[in-house]
């Protein structure tokens, strides 16, 4: 931080100096991932100057203009001042922005099953592209499909499949003639405001403009019809940048959104036997738990079926976690379970046994741990450029397996070790 | 000179590795270096194709256990 305000590049002998010698692993690692993220320029290292930090120039002249307030950038929107139509109020916008959320999800779904089901009721064309570019659903002769990476993203929390949804739409931004800078820096403001306000349209840009169509679309925003040059921020705008404890009081209240459709109460019943009770009608929450269950019967307004060995590890093929499958249950779990939790004393919502056999069955699975990256061989330059080489890569955190008697070491990133040898090599 | 080699370092059970090494011994597309016991590495465009045999290696040797249950 407080490099921000320093004008010339900072020597790195000094920054040393700040910082307590047994701390000295830590400052190379948080050095090394700054350098990644090009926040800082470290010059190489070399005989005649030493090396001197600074920060790269554009984000430290962003983040000095951030902190003061300064510029005419409207980072926080500009209020409309124009009369406020009565009939919006907070619980009409998330009524808005659930049904326009859930629209979207039982899309994803119900492209398993027959298309023509939700004829004229779905998202619109422009949607619907974007789930099929960020391989959500595929579309094919047989009317299309749920992909692997749809699956997952059903589990998710509605937050987390907000900002899905947002980053494929920022990848694509360009495809559809947005600048995604502007793109970013508009979503970043749309978190910042306050909801159940009125904002003016009129401040915006004409590719800011453009994007409140899609944002409509997605139910992060809300266009009064008699009055379009206003535009109310829904929760789901408006937590974009908070932080996970805000995000959790506002998916209490909003929880509806996230699979289910009926109400925000729980309707899974799971026994110590693996059997899988749940009411539900909704063939979006059927849908999910034929994801990593064996369900067996169905009634008007309940199903049953059991979890399997055989059905958790084909949803662990699908790329879903036992951990989002064990916070799914527990998160939808019935006032029952979590009434009988409350009379042992804040005990786990689900069975015991259950849970753990879910993650036993996991684990069955990784029998083999896969780290990517590098091996370094041959060195034949004597046990000294092989230690100093390994500490190193030890210092910066990319190290993960080394051998001193076979002098082999392996890493996770390349770059700065392969300048550190070359820097020796100088020597 | 040392020389760096891309792969994917690969954890496991000395069991497991043996049952890789068997793998890699029909046609050696997999290993690059075998480190130790417990630990080598393999092609990094391999690997999946190598979980996939190896899953289908213990499917054979390993007897699951019956869970088909009554509904």
């Amino acid at each position: 931080m407080a490099l921000l305000y320093m004008t010339k590049p900072f020597p790195l002998t000094d920054l040393d100096l700040w910082v307590q010698p047994d701390s000295k692993r830590q400052k190379d690692q948080a050095l090394s991932l700054l350098k990644r993220l090009h926040i800082v320029n470290i010059t190489a290292p070399s005989r005649e100057d030493p090396q001197v930090v600074s920060l790269t120039e554009n984000f430290g002249s962003s983040l000095r203009l951030a902190l003061t307030g300064g510029g005419n950038h409207n980072s926080f929107g500009v209020p409309s001042g124009e009369v406020v139509d009565a009939g919006v109020d907070l619980s009409f916008l998330d009524n808005y922005a659930r049904a326009q959320w859930e629209g979207i999800l039982h899309y994803i779904v119900s492209s398993v099953g027959d298309g023509t089901r939700q004829e004229g009721q779905g998202p619109t064309a422009a949607v619907k592209q974007l789930l099929e570019a960020g391989n959500l659903v595929t579309k094919s002769r047989h009317g299309g499909g749920i992909t692997q990476a749809g699956f997952s993203f059903l589990l998710q929390e509605v937050n987390a499949q907000v900002w899905t949804l947002l980053l494929l739409w920022i990848e694509n931004a360009e495809k559809m003639e947005l600048d995604s800078v502007e793109v970013l820096s508009f979503l970043f403001m749309l978190g910042s405001l306050e909801l159940g306000r009125a904002y003016s349209t009129k401040t915006l840009s004409k590719t800011q403009t453009q994007m409140l169509d899609y944002l409509v679309d997605f139910g992060l925003i809300f266009i009064p019809p008699s009055t379009p040059t206003q535009f109310f921020p829904t929760r789901l705008s408006t937590t974009l940048t908070s932080d996970a404890s805000a995000l959790r009081s506002v998916s209490a209240g909003f929880d509806a959104a996230s699979t289910n459709t009926s109400g925000s109460k729980g309707f899974i019943i799971i026994e110590t036997n693996y059997r899988l009770y749940a009411y539900t009608s909704s063939p979006l929450q059927i849908a999910v738990l034929a994801l990593f269950s064996k369900l067996s019967t169905r009634y008007p307004n309940m199903v049953s079926g059991r979890i399997t060995r055989d059905s958790i590890r084909q949803a662990i093929t699908h790329g879903i976690t036992s951990d989002q499958i064990i916070s799914y249950l527990s998160t939808h779990a019935h006032p029952q379970l979590l009434k009988h939790a409350g009379a042992v004393g804040a005990g786990p919502v689900l069975p015991p046994t259950v849970v753990d056999q879910i993650r036993l069955w996991q684990i069955e699975n990784e029998r083999m741990k896969a780290t990517p990256g590098f091996l370094f061989r041959d060195f034949d330059g004597g046990q000294k450029e092989y230690e100093g080489c390994v500490r190193y890569a030890d210092e910066i955190g990319v190290l993960v397996w080394k051998s001193d008697a076979k002098r082999m070491f392996f890493v996770t990133r390349i770059e700065q070790v392969r300048d550190y040898i070359k820097s020796r090599k100088m020597k | 000179m040392p020389r760096a080699i891309r792969g994917v370092l690969v954890e496991c059970d000395p069991s497991i590795k043996s049952i890789i090494v068997k793998i890699d011994s029909e046609d050696h597309a997999f290993i690059v270096e075998e480190l130790d016991d417990q630990t080598l590495v393999v092609k990094e465009n391999m690997l999946a194709i190598l979980k996939m045999r190896l899953e289908d290696e213990l499917k054979n040797t390993q007897q699951l256990p019956d869970d088909s249950g009554s509904e």
